[in-house]
């Protein structure tokens, strides 16, 4: 397992965040993302367990992190890569682990990252959805519930529209 | 109320339709698990004359329990859409009426009376047992009128 971190390290630039029994903490730039999961799938980490996103609204990006399982070894292997809020695009590691295009899809539909070269990226849970993306932290719900369900000159409706007081 | 006094009640009613009110269950939210034991023998929804089927083209009676999502209340006019007339529609829970905890939810609908013609709420987060047969009790009436 050293010398394949080692090999990760010096071969992609790649930055280790965490070590413990056993997960590892890998961060690596966006563009090296395929060839450090082919490297990985040929050395056993073959079982994609599967992929989360964070949206960081301060550093104005969005934290992808793929989950690798492998049965060998008995070690998780978490990728870590960022990709900017204006271009929100990575190529897809679906043709590598085939078990991933669900996520993706996922994973599109709440936080819009588009997957290049991603076989069907249709909505998964939201049909005719038409607003923005609902995951990302700038989306404004509550707003959008009131203009979407809500009308205003209902008597009975119009207690929807009290601003909430924040408990801060 | 004394049980058998109640059963004698509904039953002298239920003969005015002259069938049991056979159920179909859209059970989808957190309702499902509350009223499960409706179903079971302790508060056996049978002697009622309640009988859960497993098509909607059986069914007289289409039971919605809790909120339905954007995608879920599609489904749920298809199978209304293949009930067998007369029909009705019973919504259980607070959910169903006003929106309930997920007023504020961007995928979840508000009221299920914008989307199906429905005949009777039963409020409650959940309904008691007791409650859903007072429901009961007042839609068989409903019904026996009705004629």
């Amino acid at each position: 397992m050293k010398n394949l971190i080692l090999k990760v390290q010096s071969e992609f630039k790649a930055e280790v965040l965490k070590k413990e029994k056993k997960q590892i903490w890998l961060k690596i730039g966006k563009e090296n993302l395929l060839s450090v999961c082919i490297f990985m799938k040929n050395n056993n980490f073959i079982f994609f367990s599967s992929l989360s996103a964070v949206d960081i609204l301060k550093k104005n990006i969005i934290e992808l992190i793929y989950h690798i399982w492998s049965e060998e070894k008995k070690m998780g292997l978490n990728i870590k890569t960022e990709i900017s809020r204006k271009n929100l695009e990575i190529s897809s590691i679906s043709k590598i682990y085939n078990s991933s295009q669900i996520h993706e899809r996922e994973i599109h539909e709440l936080f819009g990252v588009n997957f290049l070269r991603n076989p069907n990226l249709s909505n998964l849970f939201l049909e005719n959805w038409t607003g923005p993306p609902p995951f990302l932290k700038d989306f404004n719900w509550r707003n959008y519930v009131r203009e979407k369900f809500y009308n205003k000159e209902n008597k009975n409706e119009k207690g929807y529209f009290n601003e909430i007081p924040n408990n801060k | 109320m004394d049980t058998e006094k109640f059963n004698y009640k509904i039953n002298k009613k239920a003969k005015k339709v002259a069938k049991a009110i056979w159920v179909f269950n859209w059970f989808n939210s957190c309702g499902f698990i509350e009223i499960l034991p409706v179903v079971g023998s302790r508060w056996d929804m049978e002697r009622f004359g309640l009988i859960p089927v497993a098509s909607p083209r059986q069914a007289d009676c289409l039971i919605i329990a809790g909120y339905q999502t954007i995608k879920s209340i599609k489904r749920a006019k298809l199978i209304y859409e293949q009930m067998a007339s007369p029909k009705t529609v019973i919504a259980l829970g607070s959910c169903s009426k006003t929106g309930g905890m997920y007023w504020d939810s961007y995928n979840t609908i508000k009221k299920l009376e914008d989307y199906l013609p429905v005949d009777l709420y039963i409020p409650g987060c959940p309904p008691r047992p007791e409650a859903i047969f007072d429901g009961i009790h007042k839609l068989v009436q409903k019904i026996s009128l009705s004629d």
